[in-house]
């Protein structure tokens, strides 16, 4: 049974699997269109006081351990939801256990199709996925480790990968 | 069977949607609570995630494997984990069809409608 080296999931082929995992995620579940990010940097961040959404998934897989962390705006999270469900914006807006519920899918699934495409060959394990609400800087340094900057629909995702 | 409940949420509006000829759609947010209805209920289609916590759906699917009374169960994998290990555990485990996340609502729709269409003995 082949085992990945921890260095191969931070690699900078490992690392672009990422980005396809996320515009997978987000286009094909989430109907939301993603790009990464031009080396210009990242969609407007908004001011320092928004209130961001931190969305963490512990894996382990064959000896490897580590979190992603993704990172994204409210306003984002909410655009997110309503895609997924299909919300009519005449309906009531998601209350916070359900927007976090939603979020920490969306993790999951970047989580676990970056794994099966990084290293195909040994089962994995996930976490349930920790959300929390927290402002914009302070999100931001959820994680350390490599990160990808995404845009979704013009707005920011942050992921980062970050081993035990 | 998914500790997400918007996940949940999805599917059934996937199966309603995809006019899949059901009854009544039972949730469970993991293992254990998934034997509880097996227990009580007449189950003939058991869609399952696979890492939730509590009771996992490998686990599940391993215990039901242990009892002749859930033989004609028809079960469906939908997972994150795509990887060799699991979908090979699964073909073991005689699960009928493995899709993994993420997928389009329209792939759900062909993969029920083919599963419950082909029906079980």
């Amino acid at each position: 049974m082949y085992s990945p080296k921890l260095s191969e999931l931070v690699a900078p082929e490992a690392i672009d699997v990422l980005r396809g995992a996320v515009i997978d995620v987000a286009e094909r579940s989430f109907f939301t269109p993603a790009d990464a990010s031009a080396d210009d940097g990242l969609p407007d961040l908004g001011s320092a006081s928004d209130a961001w959404l931190v969305a963490a998934v512990r894996f382990k897989e064959a000896g490897c351990a580590g979190t992603v962390t993704c990172m994204l705006p409210h306003d984002l999270s909410r655009a997110l939801f309503d895609a997924f469900n299909g919300r009519d914006p005449l309906d009531p807006p998601p209350s916070v256990g359900e927007l976090s519920d939603l979020i920490g899918e969306f993790a999951n699934m970047i989580c676990g199709a970056w794994l099966t495409r990084t290293v195909d060959g040994p089962a994995f394990l996930l976490s349930a996925p920790v959300v929390r609400v927290s402002a914009r800087d302070a999100a931001l340094d959820a994680s350390d480790g490599p990160r990808v900057m995404m845009s979704l629909n013009d707005r920011p995702l942050v992921v980062a990968v970050a081993l035990a | 069977m998914d500790d997400s409940a918007m996940m949940r949420a999805q599917i059934k509006r996937v199966v309603k949607l995809a006019g899949v000829p059901v009854d009544e759609i039972l949730e469970a947010s993991n293992g254990v609570e998934a034997l509880a209805i097996l227990e009580t209920q007449d189950v003939q289609w058991l869609l399952t995630d696979i890492n939730m916590p509590v009771m996992n759906g490998a686990e599940l699917l391993r215990e039901i494997a242990r009892h002749d009374k859930w033989r004609a169960l028809g079960k469906v994998i939908i997972s994150t984990d795509g990887s060799t290990a699991r979908r090979e555990e699964a073909a073991a485990l005689d699960v009928h069809r493995y899709l993994e996340k993420p997928f389009s609502p329209e792939v759900l729709r062909d993969v029920l409608t083919e599963a419950v269409g082909a029906g079980r003995a």
